[in-house]
Order: C-alpha cells, then structure tokens, then sequence
C-alpha cells in the first residue's frame, strides 16, 4: 500500500513524526498522495534540490509498477 | 562417519562438501543419494553423502568448531546497534515497497557500511541504471546520519555497483579511443559526481586525451577531448 510506504519513510526521516498524514485521493488513471508534516520538518522530506523528495518519488513509483497505477507524491505546506 | 551435501549438480555439491570440509575430493569416498531427476526435463537438486572414516572426522569437526568460534571475536561478527537499526529500516522498506528480501552488512570500509540486498525481486530493486537503488541507498543514508554521525551507507544487490563502475570504466576507454583516432571531442551522458569522478581517474593516466565537465547541477556530463585540441593556454 502505497500511503503506509510513504509513512514509513516520511516518520523515520522527519523530528515529530505523530505530526505525519498522507491524504489519498484515487484516481481512475493515478492516485494522488498528499503529504502534510510539521512546519519545521518540510525542509528534511525535500532536502537540498528536492534530492529527498525525488528519492521518494521514484521509490514509491517503483513499487507502484505492481498496481499500475500512476502514483503521484504531493507535499504540503 | 558421513555427512550430506547438496548441489545443483554433482560438481557442485562436491565442490560444496570440498570447500566446508577442507580436504581434497580424493581423499573422501561419495555416495549419491539423489542423482536430481525429476523426469525427463525437470531437474532438482543433487544431494550426495561424503563417507569420512574416523581421523578425518575429527580433523572436520575441529575444523568447523575453530571456523566458527574465529569470526565470532573479531569486530567485524560485532552488529553495532545502529547498524542493526539500519538493515531493519532496508529491510522494513523493501517490504513494504512490495520487494521484500533479506539485508546483510557485506563489508565495513574507511566508515562505510555495505549492504546487500539478497532477493528475487533484485531487478527492480536495481532499477534502470540503478535508479531505485540509489533512492534507497539515498534514504538509508539520510537515516543512518540520524542514527550515526559519520557512517556512509553503500546499498548494493546481485554486485551492481561493482558491474556498474566496470562498464563506465569500459566506456571511457572506448570514448577515449574513438576521441584520439578521429580528433572530435564528445560528450557523454550526465553522470552524478561519484561516476564522473570514475571516468576522469580512469582518462587521467590514458595518453593523448583530457576529460573536463561541463553543465550544471548533480548531474554534469563528462567531455572527453584530443589533448591538441584544447586551446593553447595562455601565460
């Protein structure tokens, strides 16, 4: 499941990970996850050039192969 | 005395029983147990029993007692615990990523830690140009600094890395080549620093060519130039 996925690495990357929620919103063609995490935390799940970010990204589109769906990773602030 | 060995085929599971016990394949009598077929085209495993008569034995069973209790008291047996709360994060991550496999420590190195990821999953873990091993490695990392001030991890599966630094090694001499047999400089494919930096240790002792990056950002791209075709500098 890809929300438990992003999660998991979003709580062991940020300080105040009780303040972590993913928003699913399914799509027919793609499924939309909306990241929200404490203020000062954002800075750490983007990191410098969006590397984090990115990571993640391509993270969950590696596992969303199996689904087929398109997944796409959006944060908040 | 015997003990059971097995293998993909006869070789294999004597040359197991030769490497375990440490004696020459000569010196023990083998008794095939199960030649494997399973029918006309289906194979299975070969498993044989190596007859040892009591001298031998005893060598083995010392042998094996001192293999094991060796390991065991040097550092490198030693699962710190930050390094177990690494593996447990990879592991946790391929799992829920849908892969799931194991992950051992493969080497501790100059304050890298290496990981192998063993599963069946490996190629899309790799990922095209080792994409999804890199985020991985990348994640591993930002959570290891958490854990760790001064440890790298390096996160590899089925030797990719490895393979990967051969084949940019192999490439740069071919470029390189080319570059000096025909005078037109070219360019290669944008590379992170680590793998240009590859590329320019390998064209620094090769004769004729010089290498210069160009671009902007993480990802550059490396130009291999004739040596005579750089304008002359100017003093």
């Amino acid at each position: 499941m890809e929300k438990d996925l992003v999660e998991y690495i979003v709580k062991s990357l940020v300080d105040k990970p009780d303040e972590v929620s993913v928003n699913v919103i399914e799509g027919e063609q793609s499924t939309i996850l909306e990241l929200k995490v404490a203020s000062d935390d954002v800075g750490k799940v983007i990191g410098k050039q969006g590397r984090i970010a990115n990571a993640i990204r391509v993270i969950l589109s590696a596992s969303a192969t199996k689904g087929g769906k398109r997944v796409v990773l959006e944060i908040l602030d | 005395m015997f003990r059971e060995f097995e293998g993909k085929t006869e070789q294999e599971a004597i040359a197991a029983a030769v490497a375990e016990l440490q004696i020459d394949s000569q010196d023990f009598d083998v008794e095939i147990l199960d030649s494997g077929r399973k029918g006309l085209f289906k194979k299975g495993p070969v498993r044989i029993r190596v007859h040892l008569d009591d001298e031998q034995f005893e060598e083995v069973e010392e042998g094996l007692l001192s293999a094991m209790t060796v390991p065991a008291s040097t550092d490198s047996a030693i699962v710190e615990d930050y390094e177990q709360e690494i593996v447990d994060f990879v592991t946790t991550l391929l799992v829920k990523m849908g892969f799931p496999g194991s992950v051992e420590i493969s080497y501790r190195k100059e304050g890298k830690l290496g990981l192998e990821i063993i599963s069946k999953h490996s190629s899309i873990i790799i990922g095209r140009k080792g994409k999804n091993l890199d985020a991985i490695q990348l994640i591993a990392n930002v959570v290891a600094g958490k854990l760790h001030e001064e440890i790298k991890v390096v996160v590899d599966s089925e030797n990719y890395r490895i393979r990967h630094e051969e084949q940019l090694v192999r490439l740069a001499y071919k470029t390189a080549e080319q570059v000096r047999l025909n005078g037109r400089s070219r360019l290669l494919e944008p590379m992170n620093p680590f793998e240009r930096r590859l590329i320019h240790t390998a064209l620094n002792e090769f004769e004729g060519v010089q290498t210069k990056s160009e671009g902007e950002g993480l990802y550059k791209q490396v130009r291999i130039i004739k040596d005579d075709e750089l304008p002359p500098l100017r003093s």
